[in-house]
């Protein structure tokens, strides 16, 4: 199977090579501007063709959650969003906390056949933060990453064994930084607008705190750690600090949400907007726009989670925490950062795709000849209105529903195989 | 005729200031004007004439069903908003969370769509938690009033707060340069926040005074609101003192070391009230702890009002329940 995209403009995160025909061949990048007989021909003329985003943090919700999300709609979702490759959490019921439930999943999303799956599973049992998995049958199974997303690691001493053995295992592990003891029951950031709306606050201090420990074990054990969802301008100064001398095993993560939504939006009290860590202040969004230009933050992760609209429906206290952006999470970012001016094109590509393949010491992304062809065509003229309605998600909502955005996926491909088209 | 079962004439003149109030709900004060408010106080006027009658009953509401929906248990609050509504000649449905489906694991959209093709005209609302009124109303078209939702807003207390605190001087003018110091548990408070709204909205100013661990700094950027550690510099000058509720498991939750040094530092007394202006009236939203946030000494005291605040509740949400179903039209 031979296949030509012709006519694109060819741009990754190291290179723009300006418009040009990308010819696939088996699965692979062949080369651009090659000769010869295709199989097929997509004309490509207007759309900018990148290698397809990596997203190390979405909630697919499988086992136990499909009345949410499964991995055929989430994996479906991530394609719609010109994600290749998705790593899955493992905060789902049962908890991906054994081989078994890490084999399944793999077997199962590669007959769906959509973005590529790798499992993260969990750091404890049912995590619950008492005893460590198997770490290595885990990652013998297909697991990437360990992680107890979605609930924080109180045990400090549990977290510092689980960070040394997976050192000796060379697996990465993602943190979510909040101390419990301090955020409490708080379901928005705890500041002006929490108090005058009388709902409970989540301190930045529970964040930062949090972070602190978690670098602070990594930098004793010299683990790889993936600060997952950084939201606020402390918590991020704290890695700031540590990087600055030379742990270059810490890495950090933000998502969309947090780089475009402050915590005055709870003035509507709609509960899409109660998510984990909690959308901070105004200061905060702006000053994680600024680092994420700097090159402190490695890679942007949607943190998807989706939810049914009755969960959703609930009162702020009742109602779960999590938003659903996979499929907007381009768009939104190309048109409220790079089209405003915060981001250049090439570092959010960056972002999307070398920068999470790094974190995970992966072959980066890009459009070399022999690289995978995983692959999205952007339209980034043209204006859609995000309808949530449309999406491949289960979860049909959306913070940003109604929004006008420019940036949309139009195709993507894994390994060559179109996997989403509009 | 009996003697005072005239009905008194509630359709407003033409020119009449209640055709201002153009809001569709009460959630709270957010985008009220003072006119507004005004408004709804002159209509709370008329049905206090009505209340001082022998039959204390008016034909204003009639065909009109009002839905009480308390999600959270109230006593005071249900029993003020349904004698508002019979005393004008609503139905009423009266929805409790204790003793319904709720209990059965139902959604609270679903009571309210349940409860809605029962055909409701207002909805007072009660709910633990912030913002429920303003999620209720995506779901239906019919009028909400917020009864009090989690620590947010307590409008009709606030309300009554004021109206019984302007109907206590007889050549009242102003909220201007009025000053109303509220004691105690501002942070889980939804009295002291409808409180801080209306007050200011009405030119008042506001003096929070409790421990640093129930006041939140937050308070201080809000206008015309000042903060203090200390009960006698809070009271000093004020026209009103209010006294809130102090919820024994501030203790077990880490908040406040005991009971005893809350009363020895925080408690209102007469002592404090030495401190306030020479006319200034002792509040409390109730239910009280006696001895705790108040002495009782002082609550029975001549300058407490408390039991006014509470009788002024009818009258209050009588006003409230007229001009949103009938008296901005």
């Amino acid at each position: 199977m031979r296949t030509v995209i012709k006519n694109a403009h060819l741009l990754d995160a190291t290179k723009d090579y300006g418009t040009a025909d990308l010819y696939i061949k088996n699965g692979l990048i062949e080369g651009s501007n090659l000769s010869g007989s295709v199989d097929e021909t997509i004309d490509a003329s207007g759309l900018t063709l990148c290698p397809a985003f990596i997203d190390l943090h979405a909630h697919l919700r499988e086992p136990g959650q499909e009345v949410k999300e499964d991995l055929a709609t989430g994996l479906a979702a991530a394609a719609a969003g010109g994600f290749g490759s998705v790593v899955s959490m493992a905060n789902t019921k049962p908890t991906v906390d054994e081989a078994g439930i890490v084999a399944d999943l793999v077997a199962k999303a590669a007959k769906i056949g959509q973005a590529r799956l790798f499992p993260s599973a969990s750091l404890s049992h049912g995590l619950k933060g008492e005893t460590l998995t198997d770490f290595a049958a885990l990652k013998k199974a297909g697991a990437v990453m360990i992680t107890d997303d979605g609930i924080p690691v109180q045990d400090s001493h549990l977290m510092r064994r689980a960070c040394e053995y997976a050192r000796e295992l060379d697996l990465i592990i993602q943190t979510h930084s909040e101390d419990p003891s301090l955020r409490q029951s708080g379901v928005m950031n705890e500041g002006l607008v929490s108090q005058r709306l009388g709902l409970p606050g989540n301190p930045i201090s529970a964040e930062a705190i949090m972070i602190f420990r978690d670098c602070e074990i990594a930098a004793m054990t010299g683990a790889r750690v993936h600060i997952a969802h950084v939201s606020s301008q402390r918590g991020m100064q704290v890695i700031e600090w540590f990087k600055a001398q030379g742990y270059g095993n810490i890495t950090a993560e933000v998502t969309p949400h947090h780089l475009t939504l402050a915590d005055s939006v709870f003035e509507s009290f709609d509960s899409i907007y109660k998510v984990a860590p909690p959308l901070r202040t105004a200061a905060d969004v702006a000053y994680l726009r600024e680092v994420i230009a700097k090159g402190v933050v490695d890679s942007i992760g949607t943190d998807h989670a989706p939810h049914t609209q009755a969960e959703k429906d609930q009162d702020l206290l009742q109602a779960p925490f999590g938003i659903p952006n996979i499929e907007v999470t381009f768009p939104l970012l190309y048109t409220d950062l790079v089209e405003k001016g915060y981001l250049s094109l090439s570092k959010l590509i960056e972002l999307l795709t070398v920068g999470p393949a790094k974190v995970m010491k992966w072959d980066a992304p890009t459009l070399e000849a022999g690289k995978a062809a995983d692959l999205v065509l952007l339209d980034l003229k043209g204006e859609k209105t995000v309808n949530p309605k449309m999406f491949k998600s289960k979860a049909k909502f959306s913070p940003w529903s109604g929004q006008s955005l420019k940036g949309w996926p139009v195709k993507t491909f894994v390994a060559g195989k179109q996997v989403f088209s509009v | 005729m009996i003697a005072g079962s005239k009905p008194v004439s509630l359709t407003p003149p033409a020119n009449s200031t209640e055709s201002l109030v153009k809001k569709k709900h009460l959630f709270d004060f957010k985008d009220w004007s003072l006119q507004e408010v005004h408004a709804l106080f002159d209509t709370t006027d008329v049905m206090a004439q009505v209340l001082e009658r022998t039959i204390k009953r008016v034909p204003a509401l009639q065909g009109f069903t009002v839905g009480t929906l308390f999600f959270e248990n109230s006593t005071r609050t249900r029993l003020s908003f349904e004698r508002a509504a019979r005393a004008q000649s609503a139905d009423v449905l009266s929805f409790a969370a204790g003793a319904s489906s709720l209990s059965k694991g139902e959604s609270m959209k679903d009571t309210l769509r349940t409860i809605d093709q029962m055909q409701s005209d207002v909805y007072v609302v009660r709910h633990a938690a912030s913002g429920v009124p303003y999620q209720l109303s995506k779901w239906t078209d019919a009028v909400i009033v917020n009864a009090g939702d989690g620590r947010r807003a307590h409008p009709t207390q606030a309300l009554l707060d004021a109206y019984t605190f302007k109907k206590n001087f007889p050549n009242f003018d102003s909220f201007e340069g009025k000053r109303l110091a509220i004691m105690g548990d501002v942070m889980h408070s939804r009295v002291a926040r409808s409180n801080i709204e209306l007050w200011t909205l009405l030119g008042g100013e506001v003096s929070l005074c409790g421990p640093a661990t129930l006041l939140p700094q937050e308070f201080e950027q809000f206008k015309n609101v000042s903060l203090s550690h200390n009960v006698y510099e809070a009271a000093e000058g004020a026209h009103a003192v209010m006294a809130l509720r102090l919820q024994s498991e501030r203790m077990t939750s880490g908040l406040l070391p005991s009971i005893a040094e809350y009363q020895e530092r925080y408690q209102v007394t007469e002592q404090v009230m030495k401190h306030a202006h020479s006319d200034a009236l002792v509040m409390h939203p109730g239910p009280m702890n006696r001895d705790v946030e108040i002495s009782g000494e002082l609550a029975d005291s001549e300058r407490s009002v408390i039991e006014k605040q509470v009788a002024n509740g009818v009258p209050i949400r009588m006003a409230v329940l007229y001009t949103l179903l009938v008296g901005k039209r």
